[in-house]
């Protein structure tokens, strides 16, 4: 179970991010890339920052990542998250520039260090909603 | 146009900050409004440009009531909070310049301490993106995203935790000499910050900036006009604004520790036909420790990466070769987005900043931030 409480779920349902939420459900970490360019667009946006492409194909990663900055987070600013978790930013191997928001866990015992390698694990929260994490790769 | 050197701060005032105020937002900015304007020995009939960032369509016309401006007034505002304020300048001389005003009155509060809605980062929760793809990790709120970049300060150059706790030990020594700061009373030493326990690592309280009430604001004219005033005006020098090109999504951020302080702070410059190396003082925005050093970075105080040795050793505080947010900042003294920074300056180039004046300030900088955007002032001797 995840470290936050039902309330700040995301919703699996809102039409923009729906395509993520069934990915991760199918096992699948799926971005958005531009089909005349091939820039992954992140987050989803209408236009593609590169080519200005509209046309967007949610497309598979590998899953896996770098840590590029992370916080232990000691107090709960909003009630039901439960204290303490580790957040990061990790930024996947196909594209640097598409960085998520996630949760860390195997925290190696020797500490946390920018560019370690992590790698997706899904979470089933609900039978809606599934919540990619990362994992340290030893 | 040219706007440098054509309008100046005329009047400034401020409410007491308290943690929590009995009076709401209304009247703390019709409090600091009044005093900005006995301060300019000015009446409000005088005002005809209004510049109150974060006020919504109401708001904005309660105050011009409560003041009792009758005319018509001149409505400028488009950038947000933090940089509104202190590229309030910019848009008065536009204004002023073009002929839309001749007195403009900026005006910023917060009720935050008593008036609080469910989480200070309430508005950054109903944003979609970050509730779909940051809360539900716990990326959230500004802390936790501030936190994220002091990390990764620390990681890529070596910036310590004693680093961060400089800025914060200058802010509360210097709050320590103002009568109207919330932390006062609460000294604070290097060894008390670094002993102190986490919040979201590697931010302590004292890392973030104060949750309060109060209010300021502050009136502006043409120079000719300032002239015949009777306060000693602090002339605009110079005047920028920038915007980070690719968005409000901190955590997508190509040059993820870059703040528009690049942009703001070279324009201002420019227009002022100043360097860093001749400003005696600046009250950089300050919701987080790093944030300062950020600032000083991306202003050209020194290189990147080269921001925590440069907060070492009391050279930001006063006494030092650049004091940094004399007042005590939004740290120490009050959050109230930069408004006190403006205030100060203001205070300092007048010589009338008592304990805290700093020797011989003939030029001052003061900075606004609100994520992507940015606004650098500089502001000069009468």
């Amino acid at each position: 179970m995840p470290e936050l409480a039902e309330r700040h779920l995301p919703d699996p349902g809102w039409p923009v991010a729906r395509p993520f939420w069934d990915g991760c459900r199918a096992g699948e970490l799926r971005i958005p890339r531009c089909e005349r360019c091939g820039r992954w667009v992140w987050y989803p946006a209408p236009a593609c920052p590169d080519c200005g492409g509209e046309r967007h194909a949610w497309t598979a990663t590998s899953g896996r990542a770098r840590l590029f900055t992370w916080v232990t987070v000691h107090r709960a600013f909003l009630p039901g998250y439960r204290v303490p978790y580790v957040t990061a930013l990790v930024e996947l191997v196909e594209d640097t520039r598409v960085r998520l928001a996630t949760y860390l866990r195997d925290v190696p015992a020797g500490g946390l260090r920018t560019g370690m390698r992590v790698e997706v694990v899904f979470e089933s929260v609900t039978e809606q909603l599934t919540l990619p994490v990362f994992r340290c790769v030893r | 146009m040219e706007l440098a050197r054509r309008i100046a701060v005329v009047g400034v005032g401020e409410t007491r900050y308290e943690r929590r105020s009995s009076r709401d937002l209304a009247a703390l900015r019709r409090e600091a409004a009044c005093a900005a304007l006995a301060d300019a020995g000015l009446e409000a009939a005088a005002v005809d440009g209004l510049i109150v960032p974060g006020a919504g369509y109401g708001e904005l016309h309660e105050l011009a009531r409560d003041l009792g401006i009758r005319g018509q007034f001149h409505a400028a505002s488009c950038f947000h909070s933090g940089t509104a304020v202190v590229a309030a300048p910019l848009e008065a001389a536009l204004a002023i310049e073009s002929g839309l005003a001749h007195t403009v009155l900026c005006c910023q509060g917060v009720a935050w301490g008593s008036e609080r809605r469910g989480n200070v980062g309430q508005p950054h929760a109903e944003m979609r993106m970050k509730a779909a793809f940051e809360i539900p990790f716990g990326w959230y709120p500004q802390v936790v995203h501030f936190a994220g970049m002091a990390r990764r300060h620390m990681e890529l150059y070596g910036t310590t935790e004693a680093q961060l706790g400089a800025v914060a030990v200058a802010c509360r020594r210097h709050a320590a000499l103002h009568d109207n700061a919330i932390l006062r009373d609460e000294p604070l030493g290097l060894d008390d910050y670094l002993t102190a326990p986490y919040l979201a690592d590697p931010f302590r309280a004292a890392d973030c900036c104060l949750v309060n009430d109060g209010a300021g604001a502050f009136v502006m004219t043409s120079l000719a006009r300032a002239r015949d005033l009777r306060a000693r005006p602090a002339v605009v020098l110079g005047a920028g604004s920038g915007i980070i090109p690719d968005g409000e999504y901190s955590s997508l951020r190509e040059d993820y520790l870059a703040t528009a302080a690049a942009h703001s702070a070279p324009r201002a410059f420019a227009m002022a036909g100043v360097s860093p190396a001749d400003v005696d003082f600046v009250a950089l925005y300050d919701n987080f420790t790093a944030l300062v050093i950020q600032q000083l970075e991306d202003m050209g105080f020194c290189r990147r990466g080269e921001g925590g040795p440069f907060v070492e050793g009391g050279r930001i505080e006063l006494g030092g070769a650049l004091p940094v947010n004399p007042s005590g900042g939004q740290l120490a003294q009050a959050f109230v987005f930069s408004m006190n920074h403006v205030v100060e300056a203001v205070h300092q180039l007048r010589g009338e900043a008592g304990p805290r004046q700093v020797a011989g300030a003939e030029v001052g900088v003061v900075t606004g931030y609100t994520g992507a955007q940015h606004a650098t002032l500089v502001l000069g001797r009468g």
